[in-house]
């Protein structure tokens, strides 16, 4: 071999290796099948919720009965029915306090619905999740303790995004601030009135809103892209390099905004590189308003 | 095996190849290292992408590329900014250390000519895996392989030139 070459490559392959290289290769791997399984899971998991939800509605006038006997209420519930006020609450936060090694991880709870059903499959997928976390967590902090040490930092908790008469939106988040700087956000909206769970195939008419939906977005990232160099989405067919964004699932993250607005959520990763976090995107009512099966979430 | 296992299986054995790509681009320890989880998690949120397992190698290799590529690109920006601020400082007297100008010689090469030394001599690929991993035909991978290496000798040249002279 030429003789600057070799010399390039001997500087090449003296480039230092960290030492926790290995251990944030397997977090990554491990995080990276958790995606691909995520993916699969989704359909299933909502499902779920859409039988919980449609069970829901058959029990309505069931609990419109009881609201109206407040005492007989009372002793179905032991939270006061008056106003039916629906919130969340912290209903549980651990906590790791260590030198290197801090986690936070707040477990909220939705109380005040009528239907118990949805709320307690609700909560139950809170609590289990933080446990989940949790447990992981302490798990990678002991792996990495034997390994001789190192940073790790989890932030666990919620945000209510919209919470008005009729709708609660509520924002789980997972941020790992040391391994890996990865946030991702799980959304729950709930009709408060009509006390089921909101999907976007509950929203539409039909699968058509898919499509539609998918091209505004895209049309979003490319205007972004345009008017910002240093923006990034990753679109189908614009990027050959690998698979981009190219519809949003049938099941796709989202939330409604106080104002009614629809806003589509994207994991980090999940259309644009890292550092462009979790990208989200209002989509505007006037192209939703022909699909839509009424006008009482999406105004 | 199934996909996902050759995969897992194609990056902890290479780790460290993945890691200094990575870094020959971003020139950072904490840079590098984000790229290359961001990689392996784009590459298992992609998997069924790869339509062929032959491919499963050049295809991971052609992430690291693009998100390194993508990283660099986001810190253009303050690159600019920092390069003025070089430029001000310079007192306009020229060190000269020969590792260093070897490195720069390598690192003022376009990307895709640096990608493909790189590939070529430091990762020992050949250049259909190389044509595949930049999504080019063989042809011009030849073509910009004898150009880097006409670049990269005239570049080095000059400096010993500069230094004998």
């Amino acid at each position: 071999m030429d003789k600057k070459l070799k010399q390039l490559k001997e500087d090449y392959m003296d480039i230092p290796i960290p030492d926790e290289l290995d251990f944030k290769v397997k977090k990554a791997i491990k995080q990276g099948r958790k995606s691909m399984k995520a993916k699969d899971n989704k359909a299933k998991i909502r499902k779920g919720y859409i039988a919980a939800a449609s069970v829901a509605a058959a029990t309505v006038v069931l609990t419109v009965g009881v609201n109206v006997s407040p005492v007989l209420a009372k002793g179905l519930s032991d939270l006061p029915v008056l106003g039916g006020i629906i919130e969340v609450l912290t209903f549980r936060e651990y906590k790791v306090d260590e030198k290197n090694y801090n986690a936070d991880i707040k477990v909220p709870e939705i109380q005040g619905l009528e239907n118990k059903e949805l709320q307690n499959s609700l909560n139950e997928k809170y609590l289990n999740d933080s446990k989940a976390l949790y447990e992981q967590f302490m798990e990678e902090m002991n792996e990495l303790k034997e390994a001789g040490g190192g940073h790790l930092g989890l932030d666990n908790g919620y945000v209510v995004k919209t919470d008005t008469e009729k709708i609660l939106s509520i924002g789980r988040y997972v941020v790992n601030t040391a391994a890996s700087s990865s946030t991702t956000f799980r959304y729950d909206t709930i009709d408060k009135e009509k006390e089921i769970l909101i999907t976007l195939p509950i929203l539409f008419k039909d699968d058509s809103y898919i499509d539609i939906i998918s091209e505004n977005i895209k049309s979003q990232m490319r205007e972004q892209m345009k008017s910002d160099d240093s923006l990034i989405y990753w679109i189908e067919g614009d990027n050959n390099d690998f698979e981009g964004f190219d519809k949003i699932s049938k099941e796709q993250s989202f939330y409604i905004s106080p104002e009614g607005k629809l806003i589509i959520a994207f994991d980090k990763y999940e259309v644009a590189p890292g550092y462009m976090g979790n990208p989200e995107f209002t989509i505007p009512t006037e192209i939703l308003t022909d699909l839509l099966m009424g006008d009482e979430y999406i105004k | 095996m199934e996909l996902d296992k050759q995969l897992e299986k194609l990056i902890t054995e290479n780790e460290k190849s993945f890691y200094r790509l990575a870094y020959s681009y971003v020139k950072n320890q904490d840079d590098a290292l984000d790229v290359v989880q961001e990689a392996i998690y784009k590459a298992f949120a992609s998997i069924e992408s790869l339509k062929n397992v032959d491919y499963i190698k050049t295809w991971f290799y052609r992430i690291i590329v693009n998100v390194s590529l993508d990283y660099i690109r986001k810190r253009k920006k303050e690159l600019v900014n920092y390069d003025e601020y070089i430029l001000s400082n310079d007192s306009g007297t020229e060190d000269h250390y020969s590792d260093i100008d070897l490195k720069q010689s390598l690192d003022s090469l376009p990307e895709k000519y640096k990608t493909i030394i790189i590939l070529r001599f430091f990762e020992e690929m050949k250049l259909e895996e190389i044509a595949q991993v930049m999504d080019k035909n063989v042809n011009t991978i030849k073509t910009w392989l004898y150009k880097a290496l006409r670049m990269l000798r005239i570049s080095i040249d000059e400096e010993r030139d500069v230094k004998n002279g």
